[in-house]
């Protein structure tokens, strides 16, 4: 199985932005585009956004991501597959005192997992085996030219949400966000509206992405209880 | 090859020996047992000398998937723990340790990660010399020392061994100190609250020196007719994502709205059964808990009802709020005790909990010894001093501690009801509210008597509110519980959408309504069977004594009582709508033979 979305014919550019504990516990995840194109119909910036006030921690976005991002072919169709959570780009994290926090590509401005690249760029595109997808922006692995070192991997998890993992035979990139090629699937089947695309301002701070890190937040808002990310 | 939608594997370990293997499910098994509760039974059946001592290590202590486990079919996350009850008895015992088949059914995510895990079914034999934790990764299965953990209530093993493991992504279920201290009416939970609460699973696991499973997985088995399913998942999503009114009070009450809506319909648990209606029961209900504790909702694997209440309550006691209280733990230790201080009910489900205590059947117990320490059949020399007033939570908090050790009166109360009657006499025997040894739950009988004393009094685990009243009822309920199904969300699954379509979609092969209907049928006779073999007859199918002489005093439903004789009449009716014998209750060679279960005669 691989990834059989098509990503062309896309005509908005999408674009993540920060996190932060806005209104409503409203956090954002994700970032500005590495270039950063607004979309010229509506001169706005959309972006995935996590409310954890919403999340009931149901697993539901694995399920629909993996089947949308992993498709089998029933007679000669690509269909939806069987929504594998462990194929999926979304993950959600559970945590006690209770708290789930679903986490995904943020899509760093700085992507320091593209930074982290050893490959040299390819002299025509300008690519490393890791690069942002011009279109969508999101982080695409060449895997042609890909050495399988995992520094990408071992970058997201030092620096941001920990979203790439290195596929155990070849050790090449995989689990970032794919924007399910501009129709982010995860957000349409969200059951409890904690996903959602919108509209986003432009400053934002990326420390602070991993799950653990959320949680510990989360758990402070909620139950008023102190814990620090070594005890989750 | 094994059918489609199953990987046909079963993952058994043996504790004595320390080992394990993986065996094949019967394919004919799987088209007649389904899966879960049903498969559980008939290995339980096979394996299992008539007899057996359910705390030896011949015992199988099974965690069941179903074909619906870890696919995200909204609410299918159950998984059912089949065991050999060390609860219930026989009237007339033919065997030292006769008892019933006992299967116990926990949301969440522990199934769906077995199954990601490659495997459809869990079977553990044996006991371990020290104390263990079984840990599966895919292929790889060890058996750790668990010595570390030994003692731990249910809250810190969660949070000291997730934080271990790390990562957030394995899933568990584990015992508490009550299961280790073997106390009967142990559980087993799992996310710190989620239980396999009945029938003394915790027991049975604590007897095998397993303090816990922790399970993670990356595979999924193959569905046969892939298009045809994902048709049936997109529509029966669409229905849930209505978000209509059923939906929505799913999430905004759970069952807590039910603590209200039965004590006004007279069908709650108050005061050992006496009553059908709490005066107080809005003190600890929906809106006292959305108010004052309640943070977040939370919902079992790809479910979208989110059920699970989660907070924080502050008082006279600091608790940590994981689930609570739901319509079973509401009344068992609020209203059928009289408490209506919601911190203190909040503490008192938080400590069942954590102790791993099966709370309908402590609740149930202590509202026993209220009863009898009220009407002088006891003292309070009986209860080591405590003094056990109704409405008393420090009292019933120090009664819970020494069941979960099994100390002075907690030894013979750690037993249940019907022990505690046989030790204390006079009469008490009457107000002992269980059937073949196992507690009633929080749903009181008289109000609907039709219905609630067939569903008690013939349910294979002994009584069971989760039973159903008739038998219709109760083959469905057989039927989700084999499929791993949720109860709460089956009217969500009509007409089109109904269970036996993802069935059939998932595996390639037919069953006509007829037949999957008969599959719930054959399974509940199965259980009966099993049951028989263990020396249960009719006599054993009964309600409690109380039922019959207490009148209901308080409430619109004052007055409400059982009559014997219809008692008798509906009972008689249901022996031979399922064609099995009214003076044993036994099933009928014929209905035997019709469901294909021959091999139990
Ligand atoms: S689908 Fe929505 S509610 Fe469910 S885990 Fe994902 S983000 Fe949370
Ligand atoms: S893979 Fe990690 S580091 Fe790279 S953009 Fe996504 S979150 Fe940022
Ligand atoms: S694993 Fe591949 S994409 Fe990642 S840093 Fe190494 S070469 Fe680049
Ligand atoms: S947008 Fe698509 S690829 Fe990205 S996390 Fe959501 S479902 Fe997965």
């Amino acid at each position: 199985m691989s990834n059989k979305i098509s990503h062309q014919g896309v005509s908005r550019r999408h674009f993540l932005s920060s996190l932060g504990f806005g209104t409503a516990g409203m956090v954002l995840l994700g970032s500005y585009g590495f270039v950063i194109r607004r979309d010229h119909s509506t001169g706005t910036v959309r972006a995935i956004a996590v409310n954890f006030d919403e999340c009931a921690g149901c697993r539901t976005c694995e399920a629909v991501c993996s089947a949308y991002n992993h498709m089998e072919s029933v007679n000669g169709r690509m269909v939806n597959g069987i929504g594998n959570p462990a194929l999926s780009n979304i993950r959600v994290y559970h945590y006690n005192p209770d708290i789930d926090i679903p986490s995904t590509c943020a899509l760093c401005n700085d992507a320091p997992c593209v930074e982290a690249c050893p490959v040299d760029p390819d002299p025509e595109t300008g690519y490393r085996a890791l690069y942002r997808d011009p279109e969508l922006l999101t982080i695409t692995n060449d895997r042609e030219r890909c050495i399988g070192c995992g520094s990408c991997a071992d970058a997201c998890r030092e620096l941001r949400a920990g979203i790439i993992r290195s596929n155990p035979e070849i050790g090449n990139p995989e689990h970032m966000c794919t924007l399910c090629g501009g129709d982010p699937q995860c957000v349409k089947y969200c059951p409890f509206d904690a996903l959602s695309y919108v509209v986003m301002d432009d400053d934002r701070n990326l420390d602070g992405l991993s799950p653990r890190k959320l949680a510990a937040k989360m758990i402070e808002k909620l139950y008023n209880i102190r814990v620090t990310e070594t005890q989750l | 090859m094994s059918t489609k939608g199953y990987y046909g594997r079963m993952l058994e370990v043996d504790l004595t020996a320390m080992s394990s293997k993986v065996t094949m499910i019967p394919d004919e098994d799987i088209k007649k047992f389904i899966g879960g509760r049903g498969l559980g039974t008939k290995i339980l059946f096979d394996r299992l000398k008539p007899g057996t001592d359910p705390l030896s290590p011949e015992n199988i202590l099974m965690f069941m998937s179903g074909p619906f486990s870890g696919l995200p079919i909204p609410s299918s996350s159950r998984t059912c723990v089949v065991t050999k009850s060390p609860r219930t008895s026989p009237l007339s015992p033919q065997f030292k340790s006769g008892s019933t088949v006992s299967y116990s059914n926990m949301g969440g995510f522990f199934g769906p990660e077995l199954r990601f895990a490659g495997y459809d079914a869990l079977l553990i034999t044996g006991k371990a010399e020290k104390p263990v934790y079984i840990r599966i990764h895919n292929d790889r299965v060890t058996i750790e020392d668990a010595g570390e953990y030994w003692g731990m209530g249910t809250d810190s093993f969660d949070k000291t061994f997730h934080r271990e493991v790390g990562e957030g992504r394995w899933e568990s279920c584990y015992i508490g100190p009550a299961g280790e201290n073997l106390v009967p009416m142990a559980c087993i939970i799992n996310t710190a609250a989620r239980a396999a609460g009945r029938g003394g699973t915790g027991c049975v696991m604590g007897s095998k020196n397993l303090k816990a499973v922790v399970v993670k997985g990356n595979k999924m088995p193959n569905i046969a007719r892939l298009e045809n399913y994902n048709d049936l998942l997109e529509k029966v999503r669409q229905s849930f994502m209505k978000k209509d009114e059923g939906v929505m009070s799913w999430r905004y009450g759970g069952t807590t709205d039910a603590l209200a809506s039965s004590s006004r319909a007279g069908t709650q648990a108050v005061k050992n059964y006496s009553e059908g209606t709490f005066g107080e029961i809005e003190k600890i209900g929906t809106e006292a808990n959305r108010k004052e504790i309640w943070k977040r909702d939370f919902a079992c694997y790809a479910c979208q009802l989110a059920c699970k209440k989660s907070g924080y309550a502050k008082g006279a006691y600091n608790v940590q709020v994981h689930d609570s209280p739901e319509y079973e733990t509401g009344t068992m230790l609020g209203a059928n005790l009289l408490i209506s201080d919601l911190n203190g009910l909040h503490r008192l489900i938080e400590l069942a909990d954590d102790l791993g205590i099966d709370i309908i059947s402590v609740g149930n117990t202590t509202g026993f010894l209220m009863e009898a320490y009220e009407r002088g059949d006891i003292d309070r020399e009986f209860l080591d001093g405590i003094d056990l007033t109704w409405g008393n939570v420090e009292a019933t908090i120090e009664l819970m501690h020494k069941i979960s050790k099994r100390e002075g009166i907690g030894e013979p109360a750690s037993k249940g009801v019907k022990e505690l009657a046989g030790i204390i006499g006079k009469g008490s025997d009457q107000y002992a509210i269980h059937v073949k040894g196992h507690e009633l739950a929080a749903w009181n009988i008289p109000v609907n008597s039709d219905s609630w004393a067939v569903c008690y009094a013939t349910s294979n685990r002994g009584a069971c509110h989760m039973n159903g009243g008739n038998a219709r009822r109760q083959d469905s309920a057989c039927l989700r519980d084999s499929l791993g199904a949720c109860s709460f969300a089956s009217s969500w699954y009509r007409g089109e959408l109904q269970y036996q379509n993802f069935l059939k979609a998932i595996t390639g092969l037919e069953w006509s309504d007829e037949e999957f209907n008969r599959a719930g049928e054959r399974i509940f006779n199965l259980e009966k069977m099993f049951n028989y073999r263990e020396g249960f007859r009719r006599e054993d199918d009964f309600i409690p004594e109380k039922f019959f002489v207490n009148k209901f005093t308080f409430g619109e439903h004052a007055g409400a009582i059982v009559d014997r004789a219809k008692f008798q009449e509906n009972m008689d009716s249901y022996y031979e709508g399922r064609g099995w014998h009214k003076d044993t209750s036994r099933p009928t060679d014929e209905t035997l033979g019709r469901l294909g279960l021959s091999f139990t005669i």
